[in-house]
């Protein structure tokens, strides 16, 4: 597994598609700052109002959006609780392994690695280095980007940094194991691109979750991937907040066990 | 570690059976390759030689039976390692260079030399690749990488599933030229192709799948053998013309080919048969002795008529 592990770093170091994802985060990024410096800040209000954003007398109101948000909060509202970061890493994740299969280099790794855990181990793994770099790059550009914007919002402490980015991760990685699964399953593009929308976006589970709650019946729902990753706690205060992890190791081990039996059951 | 000789048999397998669901694609087929030959594997499309060719390389799991390669089981991870494959397309990422494509294949393998990838690179004619992306390469140039990676690591065993499609007549003389050296250096070689004239040129024995059965295996000298010289005849009356040869050389086996042409098998002088359908009045428009190629006797045995 070492020497696939190696081969798919090398891939991902010489593919512009990771390069294209950072930039994709680092753009909303500071688009959402922007706005934020426009419609929070005394300096930006006056630009706002002159180009015709807000109303003068909306002033008070559009400085609020900052209340109670810190820059953990902000990392968050940014690209990670409305599902932008899965629908983007999912759709790298489905170019990553689908390019395999599409181009047929899986015959040159299958021919020589007969045992096919080994291939849904060394993606599993690249995977989570790959979200690894992308959430640390993520955080560490947000909190540049805010004392470009002159410390718009209040730091978080490192612990609480700490604590979430750790189960986002695992969320995350567990998110991009289920991709693979669907890449294995279906080798198809398009497939992989739509589950990354419509899981990722959270478009099917909120729908689900929406309809499921009419019957008082959607109180599980809160432990899939989508909703434990959009309500899942900022901060550690007690053991129950340590569910985010088991959700996210269980979700983990379950796709790649499955990728792995669909691959072993697949010829190439 | 039994001790390899010339005898030694580099793929050999036992029932092997490919199904799909209620079809066999593949049914107990009992191949025998030896160590060093150039294995010639022909068959019409979708006749299992890909199946076939695909289990031998791990790509396929089969329904039954049993694959040894240098006589030790397939899933051997040290026997693996002497298999080069280049199955139906080449496997390619086509946004990197012919370098890096090797390159990938070389960690993939463990390799940790990566002066090997130039060499295959050299030996293919693909150094001069340089910065251009396979996806601007030239059919030709994609199915030489192919065997470039196939190449990578200085594999005893290549599985070569229709290597020269694509390539135009001067690679098919450098591809053949390229196989010819690598059989000078021991190396087994199996080669699926339906360009029959071009196996024939290299080939040292053959295999013929018919509907997923073998349904012969032969040497190249036994197949000079068995393609005997015949003298063929085109006739306006095709019916009347073998009744009249049946009747007056017994012996000559006669073979209706098409429309309007008889083969004649065992037959030294054809100008006698000229002669005596002349003089029962049926019009000979061409004639003349024939030796019979690979194609001809592949065509022959897929008809049933041998």
């Amino acid at each position: 597994m070492f020497n696939l592990l190696n081969m798919d770093l090398y891939r991902v170091k010489r593919s512009k598609s990771v390069y294209v994802c950072l930039c994709i985060f680092f753009a909303i990024t500071v688009l959402v700052y922007w706005m934020l410096w426009l419609l929070a800040t005394p300096g930006g209000q006056e630009k706002a109002v002159s180009i015709g954003l807000i109303l003068a007398e909306e002033r008070e109101s559009a400085a609020d959006v900052l209340s109670g948000v810190d820059s953990l909060v902000m990392f968050r509202q940014i690209c990670q609780d409305g599902g932008m970061y899965k629908v983007v890493f999912g759709i790298w994740v489905m170019l990553f392994v689908c390019s395999d299969f599409q181009g047929g280099f899986i015959k040159n790794i299958m021919a020589l690695h007969q045992k096919r855990q080994n291939y849904i181990g060394s993606k599993i793994i690249t995977v989570g280095i790959v979200n690894f770099c992308f959430l640390v790059l993520n955080l560490i550009f947000t909190l540049m980007m805010n004392r470009l914007f002159g410390n718009m919002v209040p730091y978080a402490g490192w612990k609480d940094l700490l604590f979430y980015l750790s189960w986002d991760w695992l969320l995350t990685t567990a998110f991009g194991a289920l991709i693979i699964l669907v890449c294995i399953l279906t080798r198809s593009v398009a497939a992989g691109a739509a589950v990354s929308v419509l899981l990722g976006s959270g478009m099917i589970v909120m729908m689900l979750y929406g309809t499921l709650n009419v019957f008082h019946m959607g109180g599980w729902m809160k432990y899939t991937i989508y909703l434990t990753g959009s309500m899942g706690p900022g901060r550690y205060t007690s053991m129950k907040d340590l569910y985010v992890y088991v959700v996210g190791a269980g979700f983990l081990v379950l796709y790649t066990v499955a990728a792995g039996i669909a691959l072993k059951r697949q010829d190439i | 570690m039994s001790i390899e000789g010339a005898d030694t048999l580099a793929i050999e397998t036992k029932a092997l059976t490919k199904r799909y669901k209620d079809k066999a694609a593949v049914k107990h087929l009992e191949l025998k390759v030896r160590k060093g030959e150039i294995y010639g594997f022909i068959g019409r499309n979708g006749a299992g030689k890909s199946t076939t060719l695909k289990m031998i390389s791990g790509l396929a799991a089969f329904t039954e039976g049993e694959i040894r390669l240098f006589e030790r089981p397939v899933g051997d991870p040290a026997v693996r390692r002497r298999l080069g494959v280049l199955i139906e397309s080449a496997g390619l990422y086509p946004n990197m260079t012919a370098k890096q494509n090797v390159v990938m294949k070389a960690r993939c393998m463990g390799l940790v030399d990566e002066s090997s990838a130039d060499e295959v690179l050299k030996l293919t004619g693909l150094a001069d690749a340089g910065r251009k992306k396979v996806k601007h390469f030239s059919m030709g140039m994609k199915q030489r990488l192919g065997v470039a990676l196939a190449l990578l690591g200085n594999p005893d065993l290549l599985l070569l599933d229709e290597p020269i499609n694509g390539l135009d007549p001067e690679g098919i003389r450098e591809f053949r030229q390229l196989l010819l050296k690598l059989h000078e250096e021991g190396k087994t070689i199996v080669v699926s192709s339906h360009i029959l004239g071009e196996l024939s040129k290299i080939a040292t024995s053959y295999g013929i799948i018919k509907d997923g059965e073998l349904i012969e295996q032969i040497t190249r000298e036994e197949l000079e053998e068995r393609c005997q010289d015949y003298f063929q005849i085109e006739v306006h009356d095709i019916q009347r013309a073998l009744v009249l040869i049946q009747e007056t050389f017994p012996t000559v086996r006669a073979e209706v080919f098409d429309a309007c042409s008889i083969r004649l098998f065992g037959i030294r002088d054809g100008a006698v048969i000229n002669q005596m359908l002349i003089e029962n009045q049926v019009q000979v428009s061409a004639s003349g002795m024939h030796r019979m190629d690979l194609e001809e006797y592949f065509l022959e045995r897929m008809e049933g008529r041998r």
